[in-house]
């Protein structure tokens, strides 16, 4: 099973037979079965066949909508699932609730834990790196994160947490072409943030995704507050992924070389920087490939993907919520 | 499960529907070859669909089974390779 993504401007998606058949200038550019494809990623302008929408709601694949330098725009989403007790407990929730500062808890210990153990991680493979400041930061906003009871408080141990992190995130880029100073968006003014920017909105389609698939509503979260149109579930379980799959994704993608910086151009009024057609095909293929690498689930104890990663913890999400479990265990990886 | 589908089919008009079906859910290999990798729900839906097809007195369609283990044993000199499953790009060939 794989991910479409349609990088091509003005591109036709239509559909033949139970195929995918995405057209440009009249020849055909890709043809997949839909038995092969779990999303669609259109980055850019394309057009799509009336046929092929219903097709793809049919069989639940969703379809998102990214400009082409990966800003989200919204999304094709089949229905809600039928599972109405899950989004029932989600709602009952919501709030200030005893639940909902659990999860909270969890996916601020879940971020921090995994932003440290990555500096961590990076320390003892660059021996001339000192990160043990940065670390310590980290971790006194990781201690007070269990006693704390309320949600507005926990916003802000996350955000010291992160501040910690892309503090010294410009010392993780060995290649010298590459500058960080901080965490620059909307629109991202240089190469780095214009990677983790787009990084976030690929994340972003998958979490989403899977967190419909359980059968939340994404739109109502606990960790980012309502505000029209923001899937904050989605964005909420998103969180503890960060580090883990777009972090080091941009980073490897740096250090290796994979990516100069002959791959980015800079819209002259804006400032923004985006990928080149080639670097992003460079640049979704190692997403992909970071997906569906393997790694040993510390709770289920069984190997799985990030990709079904992120489902399974949308699932113990909703255990904990239904009640089924005493606790949410964020994935935190060594 | 890994199938590898071969088909005899004699009228033209005919094989190529066939040919359109299998195209949706496998990889075309060879001639009158195809691989495909199904769960048992999609196998299930590709063999009524060719059932209703073809004729049986004149056509012939075979599936073999492979093992994962087996599957994996595949040699191939030249040809096609079997397609990346994980991502799919439409772009224009010349960018």
């Amino acid at each position: 099973m794989g991910t479409v993504y349609i990088t091509q401007e003005d591109a036709f998606i239509g559909k033949i037979d139970e195929r995918l058949n995405v057209k440009f200038d009249k020849k055909t550019i890709l043809d997949v079965p839909l038995i092969k494809v779990d999303g669609v990623v259109v980055l850019g302008r394309a057009t799509i066949s009336p046929a092929t929408i219903s097709e793809l709601l049919e069989r639940h694949i969703p379809l998102t909508f990214l400009t082409e330098n990966g800003r989200y725009l919204g999304r094709l989403e089949p229905e809600v699932t039928k599972n109405i007790f899950v989004r029932k407990a989600q709602w009952q929730a919501a709030g200030e609730s005893v639940q909902a500062i659990h999860v909270v808890q969890a996916f601020v210990r879940g971020k921090l834990k995994n932003y440290r153990n990555s500096l961590i991680r990076r320390q003892r493979e660059c021996s001339d790196l000192d990160l043990s400041e940065n670390v310590t930061r980290i971790e006194q906003a990781i201690a007070p994160i269990d006693t704390t009871q309320s949600i507005n408080s926990l916003r802000g141990l996350e955000g010291t947490g992160s501040a910690a992190y892309f503090g010294c995130f410009n010392q993780l880029i060995r290649a010298k072409e590459f500058t960080f100073n901080s965490r620059i968006r909307r629109p991202p003014t240089d190469p780095v943030n214009s990677l983790l920017s787009f990084g976030y909105s690929l994340l972003r389609h998958d979490v989403q995704g899977a967190v419909n698939i359980v059968g939340f509503d994404p739109y109502l979260g606990y960790l980012h507050c309502d505000r029209y149109g923001r899937p904050s579930l989605a964005l909420d379980v998103m969180e503890e992924f960060r580090p883990l799959v777009v972090d080091a994704v941009v980073l490897s993608a740096l250090n290796k070389g994979l990516l100069t910086s002959t791959d980015f151009v800079t819209e002259p009024l804006s400032g923004a920087v985006s990928l080149t057609p080639e670097g992003r095909k460079t640049f979704l293929r190692l997403y992909a490939q970071k997906k569906q690498s393997e790694f040993k689930h510390p709770v289920i104890g069984r190997k799985c993907t990030y990709q079904e990663a992120f489902e399974l913890q949308a699932r113990l999400l909703a255990k904990y919520l239904m009640g089924e479990t005493e606790k949410y265990p964020p994935l935190v990886l060594k | 499960m890994n199938i590898v589908v071969s088909y005899d089919i004699s009228e033209d008009k005919r094989r190529t529907k066939i040919h359109k079906v299998l195209k949706s859910y496998g990889q075309w290999v060879q001639y009158s070859v195809f691989e495909c990798q199904l769960n048992d729900t999609q196998y299930a839906k590709l063999r009524s669909r060719l059932n209703k097809l073809i004729k049986p007195d004149t056509d012939s369609i075979r599936f073999y089974f492979m093992c994962a283990c087996c599957f994996g044993k595949v040699e191939r000199i030249g040809g096609e390779q079997p397609r990346d499953e994980n991502i799919f790009f439409a772009e224009c060939a010349d960018g």
